[in-house]
């Protein structure tokens, strides 16, 4: 009701202006059920006053059939109603879906190491759902009392004005108070969600790791910081249980004083001129229509808007927002797959430079700085670095030492924070747009349901022709696993495939790919050593310029040159070179070739500073 | 072997009994509250029931312009507001005893959870389910308090209407009880009609799920390609599917509704109308015509009966799902203290563990000397990570005992043992708020510097440097990869280590340099005691003081890595272990 109301209101209004007629079609359908409640007050004062107490039955069981008439058609104005609520819920749900599916891939492509998030199901399925009832049972019910409402006051009106006098102020005090109790009780609904949800993460981790607590005998600490958790969602919870009182109290003073008030006014009434009948329809109105309604009102409203509110709030705030706006608010970025173009800015020599293919491009780093955070240090520090059009460059260092960093800025996906990379004479900037010249295979390789040759032709935008789609099946190794899947219009169900076939699958799309430029990261890590070498191979055997990080230093014989990362160091040369130079390479080689091992000593890991 | 309460004879004895204890325990959780409730409950649907009657009469009273009209009114006035008032207090009441209860059943799961052996959890229940029965579970269960003592007054205003209604006017009560079976019966028909669009229709939004989780897994690849866009559409394909089946729910929904919608109406209109024709014959006030209508209108609220029951059933199969997660043996333990001046020397006298009817440790006897480190090897599935589990006590052994100096674990004193113990494994699961706090989480919270030292020594010290807000990151929001997550596991132990570490295959993500260094720190920079390690490379082997070689749950062998190595089938072990092999957990 505070700040996510006020943030969701225009774009709520936005929403129900684009679907003016599906709201007044829900409307006029409606219309039907306030004429349903006009006559069953209506009806039994005229029945009773021209019917059953002067005698004419006849007349009071014709007013009566007219009333059940009313309740009948009320009833199925209802289908009508229904189509209007999908027509307003279901655009709901779909927007909704649209929006999460475009947040989290903006997210996930633009921080990639942070996409695996599994909440982003429980938003895709949960909570749209949530939100999707929520709003449907909102809709149905303020409908529902604006129009019984409606039909009650012009019963009112038309029976005897003076009804409304007695009627009216109590039920707008109890409206009033029960609008002032929405948005506390609206806050505590938030902080009890928000409570629950918290429990459940912190569930959800104990669950998940119940063997880590046990063994590191944190058994008192968690279940100590469970129990807060637990304490926290009950008092919201409690705190709940007094707004609902209070409730309770609104509901009274809107939907029982009124009915006291007319008896006690009645005798004053009566002598007003108002008949007997007239008194007994206003009972029913208050008692039957009213009463009900705003029952249903109350306790919808209390609950469902505020789930409402939480999860709209949740599931339509945060960074990104559809691409399609952003894509334009962008500057247009420079067509990826013309000629290369040389920046403006740029000082570097206007030459007329070869077109990528099929050599390959260079590759220049020049005195790269990076580092993933203004407080965090570089994990790439001063990197002078030339890959030479169609070379072979292999990385290798340790761990977390900045080799899928180094893939990462050459592919576009960082920006580096000093320094310069240039591709083919280019400048290479973050979030350039798709450049086909280039391509990443990581370590996670991406399968995603279809067939198999649409998971290889991923990568080229033109498709590819049978032939070529099995030349590198084949070259990489993959033409075994697509004789087994069924061949290559074999629909592929990607949880079934081993880590090791995912990548021979990913490795085969970049081998299939125009790409004069690619990049491997860790691309081989599950498959079998002579697996990986047959891969390698088929890439060392293709045009254009490689780079491949190792994950075995095996890989690092194949190459024309390696590059050792050590943290504050780049060393680059060839093999024999390194071995002289390098004693981390030293290392390295050594604990890759058996019979150098020597239990605890005489390697040398740590003689290198790390990290500063 | 220490006795613990099997499991099965708990089960045998009684199905109901873990049900009834769960549910009559969060009764006497709160009995006064729930007490209160129900009598305030069953005060206001009393009230709820007289007032239509008072209410008519006081109409008959004013129409006639008779005596007495002053006292009618003054009961009226009582009744609606004690209805009010009650229902606030049932509201009240009965919300606080619910948060209570369920409170109160989270606190018992937590806490028996934390008593259990993880494997016994493990093997019964996923991390899903568990959480369910934790959250939604003990919420449902929660609510039986309020619902039962609130049960009776669901039944005394519909129950009271009928019996208002047929001491008003017999003959309306018969017309109201007579067109009840009729109407529900015509409007079944009405509303008849069914469709799998609701199976349909999740599936379309599994479908999307689908495609949308395997789009965020290669997110690198797609921000390298640059196709968010066209992932976006291919995500989204299924969305007009889920659509067309959403507007046939609400088509099927609105069909049910309606159907119910009018049945009260009509049932009310029929009473009036025979209520009329008695009128007109001078067999009934206006004023009884007025609570005729209004009681028809209160017994219809049968139905809230049946919803209140739903509840109750509800709660049921929820207490039995927390029952059955309660029912589960607490781990034994003594309270022996382990030898002060003790170095760490584990054994194991015929140990055998039994895993899905089969013996998947047979007999093992193993020394490790205090002090020193035994490498354990073996192909996957040979039993090694299972003899991890029992040396440190995850696991019980179903015969056989485990000394840690001397003293069987099962006796010794738990909290002591866990200080003494350490692991650490290929997958870690890390708690704590921040990265620091992940490395710091155990029975005690280490100093600052403590917790750098242990992540230098676990190679840990130089990412977490790279990281935004360094040791203070949030954990949630870092990108860390298998081998960081390894490293942190591994400083976890370190941070802690007492006189047994067990590393569970904790390197295997690591590249050859830092596995080098870790083991280096593991000899100098840790606290001295025994280590166990269960490798895959042949390195860490040759590094150890003994290598345990496993086979088929027996041990194969004991002796250090060098006499070992002459043995081709030795040799085999390390074939095909090239840090990324798959392994089935024993």
């Amino acid at each position: 009701m505070t700040t996510p109301t006020a943030r969701l209101q225009p774009r709520a209004m936005r929403f129900l202006r684009r679907r003016t007629r599906v709201v007044l079609l829900l409307a006029g359908w409606s219309l039907l059920e306030s004429a349903h409640t006009f006559l069953s007050g209506y009806g039994v004062a005229k029945a009773l006053d021209q019917g059953f107490l002067t005698g004419d039955t006849g007349v009071g069981l014709a007013w009566l059939a007219v009333s059940a008439l009313a309740v009948v058609a009320g009833g199925l104005a209802g289908r009508g109603v229904f189509r209007g609520l999908a027509d307003l819920v279901e655009p709901l749900r779909d927007s909704l879906i649209r929006q999460v599916v475009s947040r989290s891939l903006t997210q996930a492509v633009a921080h990639p190491a942070r996409a695996a998030d599994s909440a982003v199901v429980s938003r895709l399925t949960n909570q749209t759902e949530i939100a999707r009832d929520s709003f449907a049972g909102l809709v149905l019910v303020a409908r529902s009392f604006v129009f019984t409402a409606v039909g009650a006051v012009l019963g009112l009106l038309s029976l005897a004005p003076l009804l409304l006098l007695i009627v009216m102020p109590p039920l707008a005090a109890g409206l009033l108070l029960f609008l002032a109790t929405l948005r506390p009780m609206a806050a505590r609904q938030r902080a009890f969600l928000q409570a629950d949800e918290d429990l459940s993460t912190q569930f959800g981790t104990v669950a998940e790791g119940l063997r880590d607590v046990v063994a590191c005998g944190a058994q008192q600490p968690t279940a100590e910081r469970a129990h807060g958790l637990i304490e926290d969602e009950a008092r919201a919870a409690r705190q709940l249980a007094g707004w609902a009182a209070v409730r309770c109290l609104a509901l009274g003073l809107a939907g029982q004083l009124p009915i006291l008030l007319l008896l006690v006014t009645a005798p004053w009434l009566l002598r007003q001129g108002l008949t007997a009948g007239v008194v007994l329809g206003a009972l029913t109105y208050l008692t039957q229509s009213l009463l009900p309604a705003l029952h249903t009102l109350m306790n919808a409203l209390g609950s469902a808007g505020t789930r409402l509110l939480v999860v709209l709030a949740r599931l339509t705030t945060g960074p990104a927002q559809d691409p399609e706006a952003t894509a334009t608010a962008e500057p247009t970025p420079t067509a990826p797959d013309t000629a290369p173009l040389v920046a403006a800015t740029s000082l570097a020599p206007v030459s007329p430079l070869v077109p990528a293919a099929p050599v390959g491009p260079r590759v220049e780093l020049r005195a790269v700085t990076f580092a993933y955070g203004p407080a965090a240090q570089p994990v790439l520090h001063d990197l002078d670095l030339t890959v030479e059009p169609g070379e072979h460059l292999v990385v290798v260092g340790p761990s977390g030492i900045g080799k899928s960093t180094l893939t990462a800025l050459v592919a576009g996906l960082l920006e580096p924070a000093h320094g310069e990379i240039r591709v083919a004479g280019r400048p290479v900037r973050a979030g350039s747009g798709p450049s086909l010249p280039r391509i990443l295979i990581p370590q996670q390789a991406y399968v995603f349901s279809g067939t198999l040759r649409e998971n290889l032709s991923y990568l080229c935008p033109d498709g590819a022709p049978t032939s070529a789609l099995q030349t590198s099946s084949d070259a990489v190794g993959l033409g075994q696993l697509v004789c087994r899947l069924g061949g290559l219009d074999a629909q592929l169900d990607p949880i079934t495939l081993s880590q090791g076939e995912r990548q021979l699958i990913a490795l085969a799309r970049a081998h299939l790919s125009p790409a004069s430029l690619v990049l491997l990261d860790e691309a081989t890590c599950h498959l079998d050593p002579a697996a990986e070498m047959r891969a390698e191979r088929a890439f060392a055997e293709r045009p254009g310029t490689l780079i491949v990080v190792a994950h075995r230093i095996t890989s690092a014989r194949r190459a024309d040159r390696i590059l050792v990362l050590d943290g504050a160091r780049a060393t680059c040369g060839t093999h024999d070179e390194l071995l002289g130079r390098s004693a981390l390479y030293r290392d390295l080689a050594g604990s890759w070739q058996p019979g150098t091992l020597e239990r605890g000593a005489g390697l040398s890991a740590k003689s290198h500073p790390r990290g500063g | 072997m220490p006795r613990t309460p099997g499991p099965p004879s708990a089960a045998r004895r009684r199905p109901d009994a873990g049900v009834r204890s769960v549910l009559t325990g969060a009764f006497r959780h709160s009995p006064a509250r729930a007490t209160a409730a129900c009598l305030f409950s069953v005060l206001s649907a009393a009230s709820a029931v007289a007032l239509p009657a008072v209410l008519g009469h006081t109409l008959d009273l004013v129409l006639g312009v008779r005596p007495g009209l002053h006292g009618a009114l003054a009961l009226c006035a009582a009744l609606l507001v004690a209805e009010v008032f009650l229902d606030a207090l049932v509201a009240l009441t009965g919300g606080v005893t619910t948060a209570r209860s369920t409170a109160w059943l989270r606190r018992r799961g937590i806490n028996h959870l934390m008593s259990l052996a993880p494997h016994r959890v493990v093997d019964r229940f996923t991390p899903g389910d568990l959480v369910t029965r934790l959250t939604g579970n003990a919420a449902d269960a929660g609510t039986a308090p309020t619902t039962a003592a609130t049960g009776l007054a669901a039944l005394v205003t519909p129950v009271g209407s009928l019996i208002a209604l047929a001491l008003t006017d017999i003959w309306l009560a018969a017309v109201f009880l007579a067109g009840l079976p009729l109407l529900t019966r015509l409007l079944r028909v009405f509303a008849r009609g069914s469709s799998d669009s609701v199976r349909r229709y999740q599936h379309a939004q599994a479908d999307i799920a689908t495609r949308l989780v395997e789009a965020l897994g290669g997110a690198r690849t797609i921000a390298a390609a640059g196709t968010a866009e066209r992932e976006r559409a291919r995500v989204l394909a299924p969305l007009p599917e889920l659509g067309a089946q959403g507007r046939q729910m609400w088509q099927v929904y609105g069909r049910a509704v309606v159907g119910s919608s009018i049945l009260v109406p009509l049932l009310t209109t029929s009473v009036l109308a025979v209520g009329g024709l008695r009128l007109a014959y001078g067999g009934l006030s206006v004023g009884e015509l007025l609570a005729a209508s209004r009681y028809a209108a209160l017994t219809a609220g049968l139905g809230g009966v049946m919803g209140q029951l739903n509840t109750l059933v509800r709660s049921r199969a929820a207490a039995h799902r927390i029952g059955e997660l309660l029912a589960l043996p607490a781990a034994a333990h003594g309270s022996r203290p382990l030898p002060a001046d003790g170095c760490g020397r584990l054994e194991l006298q015929g140990v055998t563990v039994v895993r899905g009817g089969a013996p998947a440790l047979r007999g093992i006897d193993l020394v490790v000397p205090g002090g020193t480190i035994m490498a354990v090897v073996g192909h996957s599935g040979s039993g090694k990570s299972l003899l991890a589990a029992v040396a440190g006590r995850l696991t019980e052994p179903d015969s056989g005992q485990v000394l840690l100096d001397g003293v069987p674990l099962g006796e010794a004193d738990p909290s002591q043992l866990r200080r003494e113990i350490g692991y650490a494994f290929e997958r870690p699961a890390l708690f704590g708020a921040t990265v620091g706090a992940a490395i710091g989480f155990g029975p005690y919270e280490p100093p600052a510097h403590a917790i750098e030292a242990a992540a230098r020594a676990a190679g840990a010290d130089s990412f977490v440097r790279l990281l935004p807000d360094g040791y203070r990151t949030p954990l949630a929001g870092s990108p860390l990869s298998g081998g960081e997550v390894q490293r942190l596991g591994l400083a976890r132990a370190f941070a802690h280590a007492g006189r047994l570490l067990i590393l569970d295959d904790a390197t295997s993500s690591l590249d050859s340099v830092t596995e080098l260094h870790v083991s280096r720190a593991l000899m100098h920079d840790v606290r001295t005691g025994s280590r166990l390690l269960i490798a895959h490379r042949v390195s860490s082997a040759a590094r150890a003081d003994l290598v345990a070689w496993m086979e088929n749950g027996r041990l194969r062998a004991v002796a250090p890595h060098d006499r070992l190595w002459a043995d081709a089938d030795y040799r085999a072990v390390f074939a095909h272990t090239d840090g990324s092999d798959s392994r089935t957990a024993a």
